[in-house]
């Protein structure tokens, strides 16, 4: 008998409990779930994008300092790194700038990019590490400005 | 009380049903409140199993055996902690721990994201719902733990292999491990089922795979060592069809934890990633297939039953739902970006990635081969341990080598020149070991001794990465406590040397002896004499205990016991094996008593096994290792946060 009584309390509980958000709210006036707008959803992708390109910047600025790149592969692969993240940060910066609307294409190649900021913590990494010293040339080949031609004496 | 249990499952499978049933139309249809009701309902499920569970334990403390589960799974002299442990002793009892599990899991998860991840939280709840109640259908409908009979005056007794201390703790670390990677799949489907496919769901359930991979990993090592005092046969891993049913899920939870490492650096292997999480899943769900159909032969199955056929079909329908899902999807789950170089970061998880996948479908091959004969010849044949040992070897030693190259390449590229000065001291390090080994004599397993030379070039490795990274930051604690899941990971890369380092050991350069001995004779194995002084017989509390005393000198010295327990109540024998461990050569001395004559003559078996025990202390550093990388870190659910806030600005 007692454990009728049990079972009873028992489920008696459970449906109060399922029953809760109603009996809390018994006439809503948004019964909506608070989801995401398909804007939101674009500007979360273009920060999901942003932070792996400042990540990525981080790790090779990190393998670099731990000699698991070498400074020519370091400086290939800087250059692109930099412009992926300023282009991240471009859209991003452009789209809340002209509104959700815009498209990523239109967005990077809005007229002013924004400073770029201190870079965003990759996703499981807390304080940054202190810039290496970068190797000479810099800033890297791809970006830096082309060598004068020699000077080739009058004949 | 066992009418209490019943209705608490019936509860149980209304509120699953409910979470499943009412968490797809408010996900659906976008209803809050339904929603919210639904979550609620996986809570309410946890309590009323909770209720089950207390009823089923309560019922093994106090011997009741009007329980037919209890009658069948305990007696009166089983001590307390036995009779506890036959809560997943059998198996109805470990569905109810199953469900249990599951339920709690379920309702923990939800909670901790409800406000962050609301959206995909919405669709989780459907299918975590859908998972319980298929388990609270069969505790309901198909094997349910609260039969009740004529009371008997004892009952049956618990397996006497199970009665060890090893066995309060495996099973329960087992199941915590199966059921873990339900979360990961819920979310991951969620992930699918919402559009969701960001990294959202990947950094929920983050620490939800890697704690179910370590319960597994810790849950498998102790098996190994309950394997290897218990059942005394002189190994520690059997190839056994439910033993690899453990093995299949860590192996794809392993190339999980590894792939997913690309998709949050890269946004690569989207779908790749669906796959493992699906994978691991699935087969934790045939795992559980395997342990109870009586399809396979076994030490570690229940008794034969229909439950299995419910099983195969659950794993056939969760498996065709995972491919609709991820199908659904495949335009979204499209990378981004692709591999820049066969030499990088990314590509070396690419490797390991193939080798682990490779690894895992080979054993799972082993493991069907006979039901495919069987349904195909109408003949059982099993693959042997020659199959496994070799595609062990196969794969196992390439990943060795990948741990040791993985930690020390760039991600996106490095040159072959820059990769050859990073990896030179490593490689000086292993080919200095192999040389000391080949002039120690340790040549004449092959494969052992490339194994000893790759994991001589794995700790080299771990230990320069440790040392520039220290030089990079400053300290070595503040370079663990940049990134607690990469350095946890390098602990455990540690713990698998030292797992390598005792299998390679104990089975390459092991040694074994047999023979029949009268009191006072000697045998000599491999520089250890032992001398048989005689049979000694004692009663314990549920047991006859006969022992037999062995002297053993030359290496060591001292003496062993070592023979069978006679179980009256189960009328059953378990092998009792003595084990001296010589600290000072790192070996066991291992005897085994094989029969015992009339006469009190006694055939033993002997073997030396050299650094077996590191098995057990891999198991110590893989939980070192595991803890480092599970640290809460409260900086994730912020920059989740952050991310989030700032996409709605």
């Amino acid at each position: 008998m007692n454990a009728v009584i049990v079972g009873a309390i028992l489920a008696v509980a459970a449906v109060i409990l399922v029953a809760l958000p109603f009996l809390r709210e018994p006439a809503a006036a948004d019964d909506r779930l608070d989801i995401r707008t398909p804007d939101e959803e674009r500007r979360l992708a273009l920060i999901e994008e942003r932070d792996h390109a400042l990540a990525a910047l981080k790790e090779l600025e990190f393998d670099h300092r731990t000699g698991k790149i070498g400074d020519d592969d370091y400086r290939q692969l800087v250059g692109p790194l930099r412009r992926a993240a300023a282009d991240a940060l471009a859209s991003l910066d452009g789209n809340a700038r002209y509104g959700p609307r815009m498209t990523q294409t239109t967005m990077i190649e809005a007229p002013t990019p924004a400073p770029v900021p201190e870079p965003y913590p990759p996703p499981d990494e807390g304080t940054p590490p202190t810039p290496a010293p970068v190797p000479e040339p810099y800033p890297p080949p791809d970006e830096a400005t082309p060598p004068n031609p020699p000077q080739i004496p009058p004949p | 009380m066992a009418d209490l249990g019943r209705a608490a499952l019936v509860v149980s499978l209304g509120l699953a049903l409910y979470a499943l049933v009412a968490g797809a139309v408010a996900a659906y249809e976008n209803r809050r409140r339904l929603a919210a009701s639904a979550r609620n309902a996986l809570v309410a499920c946890f309590g009323s199993t909770l209720v089950a569970s207390i009823v089923l334990g309560a019922a093994l403390l106090r011997h009741d055996f009007s329980f037919s589960y209890v009658a069948a799974h305990t007696s009166r002299e089983l001590p307390w902690q036995y009779a506890l442990s036959a809560f997943w002793g059998g198996q109805e009892g470990s569905l109810l721990f199953w469900l249990l599990v599951l339920s709690a899991y379920g309702a923990l998860a939800v909670a901790i994201n409800r406000r962050l991840l609301r959206d995909l939280v919405a669709w989780v709840v459907p299918v975590v719902g859908g998972v319980a109640t298929f388990f609270a259908f069969m505790l309901v409908a198909v094997s349910n733990p609260f039969e009740t009979q004529p009371r008997p005056l004892d009952g049956a007794g618990l397996t006497p292999s199970l009665q060890n201390p090893y066995m309060v703790a495996h099973p329960p670390l087992l199941y915590l491990g199966y059921v873990g990677l339900t979360i990961p799949f819920a979310f991951a489907a969620g992930a699918l089922l919402s559009g969701r496919t960001d990294e959202r769901w990947i950094v929920a359930t983050r620490r939800w795979t890697l704690a179910a991979w370590a319960f597994l990993g810790i849950g498998q090592l102790l098996g190994a060592h309950w394997a290897y005092v218990e059942v005394g046969w002189g190994g520690y891993y059997a190839w056994d069809p439910v033993e690899n049913a453990a093995l299949m899920p860590w192996l794809a939870a392993t190339a999980f934890l590894h792939s997913v490492m690309i998709q949050e650096r890269k946004g690569m292997l989207k779908v790749w990633n669906m796959v493992l999480v699906a994978l691991a899943f699935e087969l934790s769900i045939f795992g559980t297939f395997l342990t109870r159909s009586g399809v396979v032969n076994s030490i570690h199955s229940f008794a034969q039953s229909s439950i299995g056929s419910w099983f195969l079909g659950f794993v056939v329908v969760s498996a065709l739902f995972s491919v609709a899902v991820i199908l659904h999807r495949l335009p979204q789950l499209k990378a981004k970006t692709t591999l820049e170089s066969p030499l990088s970061r990314e590509a070396a998880f690419l490797y390991n990635n193939l080798l682990l996948v490779a690894l895992c479908l080979t054993v799972l091959w082993g493991v069907l081969f006979p039901i495919v004969t069987e349904l195909v010849k109408g003949e059982t044949r099993t693959m042997g341990r020659p199959y496994y040992d070799f595609f062990l070897r196969s794969f196992g030693l390439p990943l060795l080598l990948l741990m040791g190259i993985g930690p020390l390449i760039a991600w996106r590229r490095t040159s072959v020149s820059s990769l050859v000065r990073t990896l030179r001291w490593p490689i000086a390090a292993a080919v200095a070991t192999g040389v000391a080994l080949v002039a120690a004599g340790a040549a004449s397993s092959r494969a052992g001794l490339v194994a000893y030379t790759f994991s001589a070039f794995v700790v080299a490795s771990i230990v320069l990465e440790l040392v520039r990274g220290t030089r990079a930051t400053g300290s070595l604690w503040t370079l663990i406590g940049r990134n607690r899941r990469r350095y946890g990971g390098y602990v455990v890369h540690a713990a698998v040397v030292l797992l390598a380092l005792g299998v390679a050991g104990s089975s390459a350069y092991g040694t074994s002896r047999e023979r029949k001995l009268s009191r006072g004779e000697s045998m000599t194995v491999a520089g250890y004499t032992l001398t048989y002084r005689g049979l000694d017989t004692t009663r314990a509390a549920n047991a006859t205990e006969v022992r037999a005393v062995v002297d053993y000198s030359g290496r060591a010295s001292g003496t062993l016991r070592s023979g069978v327990n006679r179980y009256p109540a189960e009328q059953q024998t378990s092998r009792e094996v003595g084990i001296r461990t010589n600290w000072l050569r790192a070996e066991d001395l291992y005897v085994i008593t094989d029969q015992i004559d009339r006469n009190g003559d006694v055939y033993f078996k002997v073997l030396v096994k050299p650094l077996v025990n590191l098995l057990w202390l891999a198991g110590l550093v893989f939980l070192a290792g595991s803890l480092v990388a599970l640290w809460p870190d409260a900086r994730e659910q912020r920059r989740l946060a952050a991310r989030l806030a700032l996409a709605r600005a």
